[in-house]
């Protein structure tokens, strides 16, 4: 599905401020073709500040991305069209059902006549065929997850940028929609995703950056990285967690 | 209570945003000197001092029907969504409220304003002027009171499914009493100006003032007036203790409606009514990407609540105008209508990205998708508004067969090309930012304040709508003139609008998620 030798993503000396705040702080990272990637960090870490700024969303201070080796930069076209992007907390054309924003979204990418199969498949795997008449901003967030997912997909895009695509949903439409996105890896698509699942992030991915403070802290295979412990105890061993004293008033 | 929630209207006050407030106060005072100008000049004889009641009125008119005219408009600093969690009982938590509400810059102006009845007064000693300052509070009293009221009535009546259409006919109705309202009043006082016959038949002015005075807006006037002439002393109670009787009133309504929103759980977003999915659309002439734009557009301009609002109140406003310049004598001006619909199908479309908010990130993404979008969104705008408006003027014209048709259509053609560039690129650089597409539910959600865009399209349409009428000439020359001002327009503006949003769009973006245009403000000083 895509050339192996080439990173799916490539980011270099990635800067990115907010006045007088360093968000995100020369981040480097080299995402390989066709593996799961996790991207984990604590709330403010900068996941997704650099998610964001990876997918053309936001202007960097300064650093290069690459897309399948299309630099977004001069490239921004031919980049754009090898990514499918889910992201949190951004709005849908709001007054569409399921069925016509797939249809809107085919349309915008001028897509084959394929993608009706496609659209149907999604809907049904993801349980949304059961709801045509909803429209989106009546979609539960769970469902709002799924349909974001669906529109990701679609175009059957070499690399799924996903920004947190577990929290807040119920532990069924999780399960549907990692089954989704293992049979996409299985293809050879590559998945770039940022949790604080830690439990997720450990069974899926094949390799996982910890970022804290816009730097990434510990980055490579999953087993590597964890060193024989849990992600999640490593994850707190690295960021650091500060004792919390007993609180009295709460007894 | 009362002191904390005076404190907490103080400290939003001065954490801003700061631009509105601050351009409403100067206009405000502005408005305010022009009219106790006009009462100096009243007392010395220079003009009638039944212009300070039609000044009067039309302020109290403001206050009135403004939030008539601005249903979507949520005037209240303290969020109602903040206190609803506390464990007070709501009937006291409005009455707390209700003495904030008195803190304010539209109290302030129009304390300013009203100070002319103290101008007013001053020549009938130190009693009369005693008596005026009795009566600019209880105006002012008066005024904040019925406002607010009608604010609240209106809020109440908006978080209804089916708001969206009380909402569109109350804002027609307003915006057809400011552009048409005056035309039965013009047409009794010059009733041969179609015939080119301009004398004004001054006789039938002086009844109007009368009625004015009449009026609550007018009571604390006619006190000041009694005062001054020494009318005695029930002429000039009689209509303070109506004003503080009606404001007594109206502050009680406004507690009850809102202790009634106090105790309202927050309103979700639900599916008991489904909607039908539409098909696909197919166009003539149009890439598939443009005609997916617009079959998205066409939906959203029914569905969502606040484009539903202005699709409706866009075009009730030229249709109920229409009736009211059919029935006077001033029928010959009936096909300008046409344009008029052109010109208000601009106004309403002057939000469109803001309220379609964080979705942008869509079209940042997709290759190809910021050129789809602009085109789709003005082929849209065509269908909903161009057209209808050309056609409209045409149709009228045949009925009435006015000399002034050929401009009328002219008109509407280069107000709708104008509209249909000019809507997208003022939406792009003004945006008004309020809550995001997701989370709106009802009409009555604040949804950005677009005043600023649509006062600046209104005159750039008029303008351009007037051309083809006065460098026209004859009907054809005006209609020819139009084509070339809209092949000019279109041909020119969409290119322009499509480099800033490839330039800007991820600032648009941004100032969406973070509802703070200033960051626009400051990538477009970075870019120059």
């Amino acid at each position: 599905m895509q050339d192996p030798c080439l990173p799916a993503i490539e980011v270099a000396d990635l800067t990115q401020r907010f006045g007088a705040v360093l968000a995100v702080d020369r981040l480097s990272l080299s995402i390989p073709a066709g593996v799961f990637y996790g991207i984990v960090g604590p709330n403010g870490a900068g996941k997704t500040t650099m998610l964001m700024a990876g997918c053309g969303l936001r202007e960097p201070t300064s650093g290069c991305i690459k897309i399948a080796g299309h630099d977004l930069r001069t490239d921004r076209e031919a980049a754009l069209a090898q990514l499918g992007i889910m992201m949190d907390g951004l709005s849908l054309p709001e007054r569409l059902t399921g069925t016509e924003i797939l249809r809107y979204s085919a349309g915008l990418r001028g897509l084959d006549d394929g993608w009706r199969a496609r659209a149907g498949d999604l809907l049904e795997i993801l349980g949304l065929d059961a709801v045509p008449r909803t429209l989106i901003v009546e979609y539960s967030t769970g469902m709002r997850k799924k349909i974001n997912l669906a529109l990701a997909l679609l175009h059957r895009p070499r690399v799924l940028v996903l920004d947190e695509p577990f929290e807040a949903i119920d532990p069924v439409s999780a399960h549907s929609i990692e089954q989704v996105l293992r049979q996409y890896v299985d293809g050879g698509g590559t998945v770039v995703l940022s949790s604080h699942i830690m439990d997720f992030v450990e069974r899926n991915c094949r390799r996982v950056a910890v970022v804290a403070g816009g730097r990434v802290l510990a980055e490579g295979p999953v087993e590597e990285v964890t060193a024989g412990s849990t992600l999640n105890e490593r994850f707190v061993e690295l960021v650091g967690a500060d004792p919390v004293r007993p609180l009295e008033w709460l007894a | 209570m009362t002191r904390t929630l005076f404190a907490l209207k103080l400290r939003l006050f001065r954490n801003g945003p700061h631009n509105e407030r601050a351009f409403s106060l100067v206009t405000g005072l502005v408005l305010a000197a022009l009219v106790i100008a006009g009462a100096s000049s009243a007392i010395h004889g220079v003009i009638g001092e039944g212009w300070i009641a039609v000044a009067l009125t039309v302020w109290g008119g403001v206050w009135l029907f403004g939030p008539l005219a601005q249903p979507r408009h949520d005037p209240s600093v303290i969020s109602r969504e903040w206190l609803r969690g506390y464990p007070l009982r709501s009937w006291r938590l409005a009455r707390a409220l209700s003495w904030t509400e008195l803190l304010g810059v539209g109290p302030l102006i129009t304390m300013a304003c009203l100070s002319s009845l103290v101008v007013l007064a001053a020549p009938g000693g130190m009693a009369a002027v005693a008596a005026a300052v009795a009566a600019v509070v209880a105006q002012v009293y008066l005024l904040i009171w019925t406002g607010k009221t009608v604010a609240a009535l209106a809020a109440w009546l908006l978080r209804t499914r089916a708001g969206m259409t009380p909402a569109a006919v109350q804002t027609a109705i307003m915006l057809a009493l400011s552009f048409a309202g005056w035309v039965p009043l013009a047409a009794w006082l010059l009733p041969r100006l179609g015939e080119g016959d301009s004398a004004l038949i001054a006789a039938r002015a002086g009844p109007v003032i009368d009625v004015l005075a009449a009026l609550p807006t007018g009571w604390g006037y006619g006190a000041v007036l009694a005062a001054r002439d020494g009318a005695g002393t029930g002429p000039v109670l009689l209509p303070l203790a109506a004003l503080l009787t009606l404001g007594v009133l109206s502050q009680l309504c406004w507690i009850a409606l809102t202790a009634r929103a106090l105790r309202r759980p927050p309103r979700r977003a639900s599916s008991r009514r489904p909607t039908v999915p539409g098909r696909g659309l197919s166009l003539p002439f149009t890439p598939p990407q443009v005609a997916a734009v617009v079959s998205r557009e066409l939906a959203t301009w029914r569905r969502d609540p606040a484009r539903g609002v202005e699709l409706r109140s866009a075009w009730l406003t030229p249709l109920l105008m229409a009736p009211i310049i059919a029935f006077t004598d001033w029928s010959w001006a009936l096909p300008l209508v046409g344009p008029a619909a052109a010109v208000f199908g601009a106004m309403v479309a002057i939000n469109t990205y803001a309220l379609d908010g964080t979705a942008l990130w869509q079209l940042l993404t997709t290759p190809g998708a910021l050129k789809a979008d602009l085109h789709g969104r003005m082929a849209a705008w065509a269908l909903l508004f161009g057209l209808p408006s050309i056609a409209l003027a045409a149709v009228l014209w045949a009925v009435t067969g006015s000399p002034l048709g050929g401009a009328a259509v002219g008109g509407a053609i280069a107000a709708a090309a104008a509209g249909c560039a000019a809507a997208p690129l003022l939406a792009l650089v003004m945006p008004a930012v309020g809550t995001d597409a997701r989370d709106r539910i009802y009409p009555g959600q604040p949804a950005g304040d677009p005043t600023g865009g649509q006062m600046t399209i209104f005159p750039v349409v008029l303008l351009t709508a007037i051309l083809p009428g006065v460098i026209g000439g004859p009907w054809w020359g005006s209609v020819l003139v139009a084509v070339l001002l809209a092949a000019a327009v279109l041909g020119v503006t969409p290119a322009l609008t499509v480099r800033l949003l490839q330039r800007r769009g991820t600032g648009l973006l941004e100032a969406m998620t973070t509802r703070d245009t200033a960051i626009l403000r400051a990538a477009a000083r970075t870019e120059s």
